[in-house]
């Protein structure tokens, strides 16, 4: 069923065939089994020009190949940058971005956070803002005369719990390879 | 029980298992037995193939033996069997329109496969609604038709040109309309064809002179197609002739008048890369062999003087009082060859085809490396003039592009009503691949130095010779890249960057090319909808004219008498355009080959006491076969048959129920609808 890789790490035995079917199931991923690996998306990719782990066409292949776990716990999948140039060129309507939605979707819920994204996500959780605002900078706001920034957000924290954001967090998610 | 039969009806019921393309989705024996209660049903059987022998055997044993007065038959669509069971209702005694079809094999068990219970249901509803419409059939009588031993080919490239030659050898007159001054089609425009590398136009101007010296052919060039009446066997063109303002009798094709002529405008068949003269002839071995005046650019035109052509034409052939007109031509069968119209490269402007002076497409090249066109056949990059040194050839554009509607893209204004030119299609145009492999092979017979690279997604070489050119040209030397480009950038000195995956080395491969040229796909040539609507033709998804049966009927249309050839129907490559051209000279043969035909006794019937002459009819039709006369009773509409072609639109709009379709009553299909919708 898992993608299993035999000690020759380049030589794959066991595939499963019905993740593609998965992917396809998951918003987003639904054309991707149109792909014909003509390679469009890589040609044009700004993010495999700078990064040789992100290669969208091989993604895409190693779904329809069936590498369920290798893909789903690697962090090449958080790469994307969502500029959607593949998207625009692909000439099989592959909607490569929202493939790697939909399989950052697939991840998180088998328990793959990448680590940039959880600790993000944890910094929104804690100060509803990316950032944390400390007491020294409202000391410098109250001297410009603007009004300090409350620390923490209960709303957004709620958000985070409603979500199931919050337990994702909390329930162990590992991180990627 | 012999009187009156007529009247009450006795029908029979065939539900057809079609082997298991039916009964294995569909429950026949359900069918059969839903359908034994229904009011007129004498018997009901199910058949493994009711189109068999022994399936035939048993309806024309039950329309003797139980006296039916109607069958229906449950199976697959009328497109396939309908006539097979006419027939066989004929030889029976039957009249063969008290035949009513249910189609549950396309309808049920292959749309509906993942729903067997859906399907079964359907089929139940299909055959009781054909039932109901069986009781109310009548018997209709068929006319004869007279069949006119004309036919006319519309389109002059390769595939027009190959099926007049095959009609005109056989003794039929034939009609070959061309829009443009001259015959020959795209193939006139190549340089060499794949994969023998014979010069295009030295294999084509030999069958073009050819019909110019048939004589069953007459060539109607710079003519177009107005309208089209009439059936299989009779039909009724209207062609619109345009002028030349040169008689072609007089015109000997010395080009004196070319040479003096003083307006120089771009040169459409060497694709706007060189000029040409107001007065021209589009390439030296045209057919006609006559010059012709664009109107649009000639300065006596534009401007009321000039004349210098008249004056130096010593034949004195130059007409500028020449007037466009129609004229009405007869004829038993037409073949649509119409060909195709070039992928309009701009549609995907990551590869700034038309803003880079060094993007080109194939069709470009033929003109560039063709001893005729713009360089004299020095392969020159267009931009600067530069000979190109590192060549890049990228497949599949605008071909195998499922990309669906808008990608952020303007369309390009200047395109105006061409834009549908440059929409990707879907499939595989089939050619390019060869004409790519050819083109880079053209390369290196100019340049052995030069580097030349194809980008390719999957490289189609499946005909005869094709795989051996492949390795042939591998071994000159060509580079075959698998992976698409992204996009071109243009360089300073207009040289172009091209960036792509190469998936067999695993490298991002950043090249710089003096020249792109660029695959592009075939496209539904333009006017080809309209042409269709004249027709009645049906198109398939992909924009072009669909065949009468994938398989079987490739040449033929969904309407009688009207068959097709060449890239209309479909891309392909010159043999196989030559070939559907004899299949469909073949078949025009026979049509022109009766005496008369029977024509299908569709039409409306008109009640004169009902008609009140409001017209609606007439405006209605698109055949202009219903027309509002003046009898003595006032103005009534009036059915002219020959024009019909029973598509009901005067009976579905006549206000006061004065129009009944034959064999297609208000009645009919009433009980058709209300049979479908009936609980049970």
């Amino acid at each position: 069923m898992e993608s299993v890789q035999s000690k020759d790490a380049s030589v794959v035995t066991i595939l499963d065939p019905k993740f593609k079917y998965e992917v396809a199931r998951e918003p987003g991923g639904e054309n991707i089994k149109y792909c014909f690996q003509c390679g469009t998306c890589t040609s044009g990719c700004k993010v495999a020009e700078l990064d040789r782990k992100y290669n969208p066409r091989k993604i895409i292949r190693m779904v329809i190949l069936g590498m369920r776990e290798r893909v789903l716990a690697s962090d090449f999948i958080w790469l994307c940058a969502t500029c959607y140039t593949c998207h625009e060129r692909c000439p099989q309507d592959v909607r490569i971005p929202e493939v790697m939605n939909a399989l950052k979707n697939i991840a998180v819920r088998e328990g793959y956070i990448h680590p940039a994204f959880r600790a993000q996500a944890e910094l929104i959780a804690g100060n509803g803002r990316l950032y944390e605002v400390d007491e020294l900078a409202n000391e410098r706001r109250t001297d410009w005369g603007l009004r300090e920034i409350p620390q923490g957000s209960p709303e957004v924290a709620e958000i985070f719990g409603m979500t199931g954001l919050a337990d994702l967090l909390s329930g162990g998610a590992g991180g990627t390879s | 029980m012999q009187q009156g039969i007529e009247s009450s009806a006795r029908i029979g019921v065939y539900v057809c298992h079609c082997g298991l393309n039916i009964a294995g989705v569909v429950d026949v024996e359900a069918v059969r037995e839903s359908a034994r209660s229904l009011e007129g049903v004498v018997v009901v059987r199910d058949n493994r193939y009711t189109c068999s022998e022994v399936g035939q055997k048993s309806i024309a044993d039950d329309i003797r033996e139980l006296m039916l007065n109607r069958v229906v038959i449950a199976s697959c669509s009328p497109r396939l069997h309908e006539k097979t069971f006419r027939t066989l209702l004929e030889k029976s005694g039957l009249n063969p329109h008290l035949l009513e079809m249910a189609n549950i094999r396309e309808h049920c068990s292959w749309v509906h496969y993942d729903d067997p219970e859906a399907a079964t249901e359907k089929a139940k509803h299909l055959v009781r609604s054909a039932v109901a419409r069986a009781r109310l059939l009548q018997p209709l009588s068929r006319a004869k038709g007279r069949v006119i031993p004309k036919v006319m080919v519309v389109g002059g490239g390769v595939a027009g040109i190959s099926a007049a030659l095959y009609l005109g050898g056989m003794g039929i007159k034939t009609y070959l309309v061309e829009r443009e001054p001259s015959i020959g089609g795209h193939m006139a425009m190549l340089d060499k064809t794949f994969p023998t590398l014979d010069c295009s136009l030295c294999i084509l101007s030999p069958k073009m002179v050819e019909v110019a010296e048939c004589e069953n052919i007459e060539i109607l060039s710079l003519s177009e197609i107005e309208k089209v009446e009439g059936q299989v066997g009779d039909f009724r063109i209207q062609v619109r002739r345009k002028p030349r303002y040169v008689n072609e009798e007089k015109c000997v094709g010395c080009g004196d008048c070319a040479a003096k002529c003083p307006v120089k405008v771009e040169d459409e068949f060497n694709r706007n890369m060189g000029t040409r003269k107001a007065i021209y002839i589009p390439f030296p071995q045209a057919i006609p062999p006559a010059y012709v005046i664009d109107e649009k650019n000639c300065r006596y035109f534009t401007q009321g003087k000039c004349k210098v052509c008249e004056k130096v034409c010593e034949r004195g052939a130059i007409e500028y009082d020449q007037t466009s007109y129609t004229e009405t031509i007869e004829v038993g069968a037409i073949i649509v060859a119409t060909g195709f119209q070039p992928y309009d490269a701009r549609g995907l402007p990551q590869y700034g085809y038309g803003r880079f002076a060094n993007v080109i497409t194939s069709l470009d090249f033929e003109r560039l490396i063709c001893a005729d066109g713009p360089t004299y056949g020095k392969l020159k990059r267009p931009g600067d003039g530069k000979v190109p040194k590192r060549v890049a050839f990228i497949q599949c554009v605008g071909s195998r592009n499922a990309s669906s509607g808008d990608r952020g893209y303007e369309s390009c204004p200047e395109m105006g009503p061409r834009a549908e030119a440059a929409e990707p299609k879907a499939y595989c145009s089939r050619v390019c691949c060869m004409i790519t492999a050819k083109q880079a092979f053209m390369v290196l017979e100019k340049y052995p130095d030069a580097e030349v690279y194809v980008y390719y997604i999957d490289m189609r070489t499946a005909g005869k010779g094709f795989e051996e050119f492949y390795r042939r040209g591998r071994s000159e030397g060509i580079v075959f890249l698998r992976g698409k480009p992204g996009e071109i950038e243009e360089t300073d000195d207009g040289c172009l960057r091209v960036v792509s995956e190469d998936m067999d080395s695993g490298c991002i491969l950043d090249l710089t090319f003096d020249m792109v040229v660029l695959a592009q796909g075939l496209v539904p040539p333009h006017g080809l909808v309209e042409l269709a609507q004249k027709m009645n033709l049906s198109r398939s998804e992909d924009g072009f004219l669909m065949e009468g049966h994938p398989k079987l009927r490739p040449a033929e249309t969904g309407i009688d008498g009207i068959y097709l050839a060449g890239c209309v129907q479909f891309p392909k490559d010159i043999p196989d355009s030559v070939a559907q051209a004899g299949a469909a000279a073949a078949a025009a043969a026979v049509t022109c080959s009766k005496d008369t035909i029977e024509i299908d006794p569709l039409g409306p019937v008109i009640d004169a006491e009902l008609c009140i002459g409001c017209k609606l009819c007439e405006m209605l039709c698109p055949y202009g076969a219903i027309r509002v006369e003046l009898t003595d009773k006032g103005p009534k509409a009036k059915s002219i048959e020959v024009a019909c072609k029973g598509c009901g639109v005067c009976g579905a709009s006549c206000s006061t129920k004065a129009i009944t379709m034959k064999h297609y009553t208000d009645s009919q299909l009433t009980a058709q609808a209300k049979a479908i919708l009936e609980v049970v």
